[in-house]
């Protein structure tokens, strides 16, 4: 009743990721249910933190799949960090479950550049299927922007994002999608639509400071939670994903 | 009875976990070390995490090995031999890094090793604040210090930070009486 109180209503069920200092900055863990970009530009460790919130996931009973879009998932077991925590029966037991997009791509004919209306509800579908078959309640697809280039324009975008976001939040299903920005962008997504629709953004990027170089890590929006929108410090270790906050005392006036 | 010996005492006699301001010479540099390192910390079963940035990693190794201390529990973050362009020969008890300057990364790595020795208290020195502070302002210093210092406290871990007796500026005093819960001179021991 006091948290109620503090909180002002019902605190909803949470998705803890298992990444103890993104799970505080969460106020618990991302609220069940949520569509949530993971934004950054290359080596920022968004494909590391969505694997280890699989991989924590996993362990703790809850069916996981990560759909591989822009490599194969042969070539991304063998890039993974080796985790402390990893045991390989996740995956013999299908607890953790890797797909390649272009085989789904393939099974449902989708062999066009350029999908039409119709052809994104077809994927959808079958996203849904694959979801509901494999009772998946914890899903990362990397990346959306991959997808979102065969969608081209933004009303299709926003179609599969929301019909999306709607099927997977039914079935109690928490999804990181990972999004693909420039360094230089000013937006959280690509195509600047899939930030507005997504539930919550987590935005990774590169800090330059007096020269070097640190990966950061900021929650933009959560809906369903409070939560800290302070920058944080990330290394990407064999413990998994560690944070600390960014020294303000470093920081430089519009600083990235 | 020896510097090392009196230093070690003294830690002793302090409660469980507290944060520690370390004043020492050159002259008692390493009978401090020896006394923290081979008599403090085994005394209370606590593993040692030591954050350099006054000398590589190595040296403090190969000073250790002659002063015949076991380095089995003890754990390096190394902010000098990268810097410096050296590090050839890495100890495998050594984590690296980048610079002196990204005092975010010696958190991080503390707090990595920090994990990697769950199964018992840490002891975790900084060494120096006076070497960091040739690299860093005194606010960043200050804020990371104060950050540093009660994150290993939630985790009931002992913090001892050296500070070189003559290289100590007001603003270094400052910043150690604000964020340490006691200070020592191995000196005066």
């Amino acid at each position: 009743m006091a948290e109620e109180v503090l909180t002002g209503g019902r605190k909803k069920d949470r998705c803890v990721t298992g990444i103890d200092a993104l799970d505080n900055i969460l106020d618990g863990g991302i609220p069940r249910g949520n569509t949530v970009l993971v934004t950054g530009s290359v080596g920022t460790g968004k494909t590391t933190l969505c694997m280890e919130f699989l991989v924590h996931g996993a362990l703790g009973g809850e069916n996981c799949l990560f759909i591989s879009v822009t490599e194969s998932c042969d070539r991304l077991m063998d890039n993974i960090i080796p985790y402390e925590f990893f045991d390989e029966k996740l995956i013999k037991e299908g607890k953790l479950v890797f797909v390649d997009m272009p085989v789904i791509y393939a099974q449902l004919g989708l062999e066009e550049l350029e999908f039409e209306m119709e052809e994104v509800d077809v994927l959808i579908d079958a996203l849904s299927d694959i979801v509901t078959e494999l009772q998946t309640k914890r899903l990362v697809i990397d990346s959306i922007t991959s997808v979102c280039y065969r969608l081209r324009t933004q009303e299709k975008i926003r179609e599969f994002i929301l019909k999306l976001g709607a099927v997977l939040s039914a079935q109690g299903c928490t999804s990181l999608l990972v999004s693909e920005i420039s360094p230089a962008e000013e937006r959280y997504s690509l195509f600047g639509v899939e930030e507005a629709i997504a539930d919550g953004i987590i935005f990774m990027g590169n800090l330059e400071r007096r020269g070097d170089l640190l990966r950061t890590l900021q929650v933009v929006k959560m809906r369903g939670t409070m939560h800290s929108r302070a920058k944080y410090v990330l290394d990407l270790t064999h413990c998994g994903v560690l944070l600390v906050p960014l020294l303000k005392g470093g920081s430089v006036a519009g600083g990235a | 009875m020896s510097v090392s010996v009196r230093v070690a005492q003294r830690l002793e006699s302090l409660p469980e976990s507290s944060a520690i301001a370390l004043r020492i010479r050159a002259d008692n540099y390493f009978d401090t070390i020896r006394g923290i390192l081979d008599s403090f910390a085994p005394s209370k079963n606590l593993d040692s995490i030591y954050v350099t940035s006054t000398i590589p990693s190595q040296s403090i190794v190969n000073a250790l090995e002659v002063l015949e201390v076991d380095l089995e529990r003890i754990y390096f973050v190394d902010c000098v031999s990268q810097f410096m362009m050296g590090a050839s020969s890495k100890h495998k008890n050594a984590i690296y890094v980048e610079s002196p300057t990204m005092l975010e990364n010696v958190m991080l790595k503390v707090e990595y090793l920090i994990r990697k020795t769950i199964d018992h208290n840490d002891l975790v020195i900084l060494d120096s604040i006076n070497s960091l502070a040739i690299h860093n302002s005194t606010s960043i210093l200050s804020e990371f210090l104060h950050m540093f210092v009660n994150n290993l406290r939630s985790k009931n871990a002992y913090a001892i930070i050296f500070s070189m007796e003559e290289y100590e500026s007001d603003d270094i005093r400052n910043i150690l009486n604000l964020v340490c819960d006691e200070t020592i001179s191995a000196a005066e021991v």
